[in-house]
């Protein structure tokens, strides 16, 4: 799509009104407030109050820490656990509905599947803690059959039930979407060249839908590397995560510096992991 | 061929599986906020409204319900004015440093919620907006404007590019086209994205549990009955909760799929 | 002599490092139908869109009755124009797509709507006034945006290509549609297209456009007959171009030796001061004969038919002649017949010397 014609090349006020707006707001209240959460890792506290300063003593007492280093380790393996489960069970879905299923039939879908994410997670989440509580619906239906009662909660399981809560619809779309948009006649044309339908869908689908899935593995990672609800109400949140780490410190200990050089390394961790998995993406083929 | 009826069969039984993961804690929620048992399981006990008798008529709920509101209602036109002018920037301007602009325009939600808070939270501080209504407002309106931002730039992009210079040809000034071509033609969309906004406003609870302060929000209040036993007014809650953001997103994506048949305006 | 209503002066358009536009100067008089015609990236549309006002030029000027309109914004002109994509407004109805240019100009709801629908109804689709744009077909949205160009009644009308995704049979009817209107009404009409027939079918006169500039500007009549160089020559029409050195000539008629051989053509000044240089000459494909012998004419060549075009009850053969020049022979269908060609077959091409249009050098 071309760019519409320059009604007129100076700068005036129509101009100004649209383009200015979003600057003014996001430096104000996004960047300025990330910014200056970086400098507040280099301040002191002392006697309960902050004091402006330049010191890297909170970053060596935090990166100095057993329970730091713990909870980053566990936070890094407990989102990519929650990456593959999530990439993978995704899978059988979203081919189903870019496959198997008409076009209203997938439209209908993905419509429903929209809707819960944008409804309140953490009532969501209670919701899964009450459902797979020792006595709660999943156990009451299985001593029905003479099972259990097994403990789902407080535990690795728990956490990554409700990642899964709150990041399988948007993989299951955005898988959906990558699919339903390949090329039908590149699939026909490797069946008919003799690939078998199982090679087929390793050989040519994947690699095809490659950008779409790598985007949808890399928002669930995003979200559960920085998500709190499920590791603290469904995980037990101890041993504590990342951003359990940040709430603790910041709600009860009230060291806000500290909690600024946990936030920094999340986010530097993230801009790599974001960075690397971009550039897989779009890597184009013949360079491996 | 009853390998491939097999596997469709299973397949098609999965993505049951898959929509009854996803729906299974609202479901469950709507089920037991009507159960007079304390706490959910099966069996159920008898239906009741109690719950919900009990969280209307819990001031701090009102006022925190209240609240929630007035704040997705601010938010909703506040975010919605700056996707506006974001995505409008976006389909008529090129300029240097375009990139770098939809960049800030597009990354809030690419930053974890805790780490918003806490940045939210010591700034707001330090000029003195924190701990107040207005302190959630402005958090979520930086939140919310990619949602608004995206929805419209999507309408935009159907609209035929020589509609404003038609309307310019014919004496309209670069206000009047605005005024009598761009916003006729991206008022769905601008619907959408207020109920979309005022959607993700309504639930939000993170960065809101930083910044508010003792002007509670719905989700904040939320969570901190989390914080201690099991309440069962959470499900009257969480039900009320999710009926409303359900109703606008639901008419947000209605709105989006049933205007784009009808469009294009072109020669055909 | 009309009087001048538009000019171009030494006007230049550059997209940062391309010319689309290279110094144009043309003037364009009241009350005529002017096309403007070339393939892509020609400069036509660039042209026609500076006029509006949507493109300032770099540099030179662009004056209407007089006036310079660089500074001018395109609100403030009244250069109202029929877009490619007719950009209708899909929000409103017929009528009030109709009306918008007089909304912009405050005429108060009763009198708009009522010069609407008047315009609707010379249009032949005043009962259409309150359907949907989405509701009318191709040809009716075509009416409506050449209402809602009109109705302001303005002295010039700027057409982009109006007719270029229609069908071949409606585009025959909208043409006559323009044409009697621009007839009726005496408003300028400055059409842009890339097709030959929408051009000549219509215009009083064409502008050639190659490249950012001005081929040739002529009536169709000349444009066709008498191309003044080379390009306008392959462009226009099917023309056979030949190329050979003035062997003689006598005042009245020159002699040129090709490749094909020697053939005899009036005389032109030009060409008469020429002696022993190359010149190029044209002979239109309609203006030749075919026949399977020789029959000792002046100009006569020898060629071998390649293949055969029907359009209607015109029949263009495409011949190649010995040194692999193309060649075109336009004749109708019963002359066809006579001949009863197949492809292969060798063939005699001949012309009056009546026929030749020297080409300036």
């Amino acid at each position: 799509m071309t760019i519409p014609t320059e009604h007129s090349r100076r700068w005036n006020g129509y101009l100004l009104t649209w383009r200015l707006p979003m600057i003014v707001w996001q430096v104000l209240f996004f960047l300025v407030p990330l910014i200056f959460m970086v400098v507040l890792s280099f301040w002191l506290v002392k006697n309960y109050r902050m004091e402006p300063a330049l010191v890297g003593i909170n970053w060596s007492k935090m990166m100095s820490r057993d329970y730091f280093w713990d909870a980053y380790w566990r936070t890094l393996a407990l989102a990519a656990g929650a990456t593959v489960v999530t990439s993978l069970l995704a899978f059988p879905a979203s081919f189903a509905l870019a496959f198997k299923v008409s076009e209203n039939a997938r439209r209908w879908a993905v419509f429903l599947l929209i809707i819960p994410f944008f409804t309140s997670y953490i009532v969501r989440a209670y919701a899964w803690q009450v459902i797979l509580a020792q006595s709660g619906v999943i156990n009451s239906l299985f001593s029905m059959v003479g099972l259990g009662p097994y403990t789902m909660l407080n535990s690795a399981f728990g956490t990554i039930v409700g990642y899964l809560a709150l990041t399988l619809p948007l993989v299951v779309v955005l898988q959906t979407f990558s699919l339903a948009s390949i090329d039908r006649s590149l699939i026909e044309a490797a069946h008919n060249l003799g690939c078998g339908r199982i090679k087929t869908v390793f050989l040519v689908i994947l690699p095809l839908a490659k950008i779409g899935f790598i985007v949808g593995a890399l928002f669930c990672f995003i979200l559960s590397f920085g998500d709190f609800v499920s590791p603290y109400y469904l995980g037990g949140s101890k041993p504590p995560t990342l951003s359990i780490l940040i709430i603790d410190t910041t709600k009860s200990g009230q060291q806000w510096p500290r909690a600024a050089v946990v936030a920094v390394t999340m986010i530097v961790t993230l801009f790599i992991i974001a960075f690397t998995a971009v550039t897989l993406a779009y890597r184009k083929p013949g360079r491996t | 061929m009853s390998r491939d009826r097999s596997l469709l069969w299973f397949l098609r039984l999965y993505l049951l599986a898959v929509f009854g993961f996803v729906f299974a804690p609202i479901v469950a929620s709507l089920v037991f906020s009507f159960n007079s048992d304390r706490f959910p399981t099966i069996p159920l006990g008898s239906f009741t409204f109690k719950w919900y008798v009990q969280v209307w008529g819990n001031e701090s709920m009102r006022e925190a319900m209240l609240n929630s509101v007035i704040v997705a209602a601010v938010v909703s036109v506040a975010s919605t004015f700056i996707g506006f002018c974001t995505a409008y920037t976006d389909y008529r301007y090129r300029f240097f440093g375009k990139n770098l602009y939809l960049g800030l325009a597009l990354l809030p939600p690419t930053i974890p919620l805790v780490i918003m808070g806490l940045a939210m939270l010591a700034w707001l501080s330090r000029i003195g907006l924190s701990g107040h209504i207005w302190s959630v407002m402005i958090a979520h309106t930086v939140m919310c404007s990619p949602f608004a931002m995206a929805v419209i730039r999507l309408r935009l992009a159907q609209m035929d590019e020589n509609l404003e210079p038609a309307a310019w040809n014919l004496g309209a000034t670069e206000w009047g086209a605005m005024r009598h071509v761009v916003l006729p033609f991206t008022m769905p969309a601008i619907v959408a994205a207020l109920c979309l906004t005022a959607a993700v406003s309504f639930d939000e609870f993170a960065v809101a549990w930083f910044v508010s302060g003792i002007n509670k929000t719905v989700p904040v209040v939320i969570l901190e009955i989390l914080q201690g036993n099991v309440d069962p007014q959470i499900n009257a809650i969480g039900t009320f909760v999710f009926m409303t953001s359900m109703t606008l997103i639901v008419f947000a994506q209605v709105l989006l799929l049933t205007r784009q048949k009808k469009q294009v305006g072109t020669n055909e | 002599m009309s009087e001048v209503l538009v000019e171009f002066d030494n006007a230049v358009k550059r997209f940062g490092s391309v010319e689309a536009v290279k110094r144009m100067n043309l003037e364009i008089y009241r009350g005529e139908f002017l096309a403007l015609m070339g393939s892509s990236g020609c400069g036509k549309t660039t042209t026609l869109r500076m006029l509006a006002g949507l493109e300032k030029p770099t540099e030179g000027q662009v004056r209407l009755s007089g006036k310079e309109m660089n500074d001018v914004g395109a609100h403030e002109r009244d250069t109202p124009m029929v877009w490619q994509s007719l950009a209708l407004f899909p929000f409103l109805n017929a009528r009030e797509n109709v009306e918008f240019g007089l909304r912009m100009r405050g005429v108060k709801k009763a009198e708009r709507s009522r010069r609407a629908l008047e315009w609707l109804a010379r249009m032949d689709i005043g009962d259409l006034a309150e359907r949907d744009v989405a509701q009318l077909s191709g040809g009716q949205r075509q009416r409506v945006a050449l209402a809602r160009s009109l109705v302001t009644e303005p002295e010039l009308l700027l057409l982009d290509e109006p007719l270029s995704a229609l069908d071949a049979n409606l585009v025959i009817r909208m043409q006559g549609v323009l044409t009697r209107l621009q007839r009726e009404l005496g408003i300028t009409f400055v059409y842009v297209t890339h097709s030959q027939s929408e051009a000549f079918a219509m215009a009083n006169r064409i502008v050639i456009m190659n490249e950012g500039e001005i081929a040739q500007i002529g009536s169709p009549k000349e444009i066709y007959r008498t191309p003044s160089n080379r390009f306008v020559a392959q462009f226009v029409g099917r023309n056979n171009i030949l190329t050979g050195e003035v062997t003689s000539q006598d005042g009245r008629s020159v002699s040129v030796r090709t490749e094909l051989g020697e053939f005899n053509m009036p005389a032109t000044a030009e060409a008469s001061s020429l002696l022993g240089q190359s010149i190029s000459f044209v002979v239109g494909a309609d203006r030749v004969a075919l026949n399977r012998q020789p029959r000792g004419s002046v100009n006569e060549l020898s060629c071998q038919l390649i293949s055969e075009e029907f359009i209607g009850s015109v029949v263009t053969l495409y011949l190649e002649a010995p040194d692999g020049t193309e060649l075109k022979a336009q004749i109708q269908q019963r002359e066809l017949d006579e001949i009863n060609p197949e492809p292969g077959m060798s063939l005699w091409l001949s012309w009056e010397p009546s026929q030749t249009h020297i080409l300036p050098h």
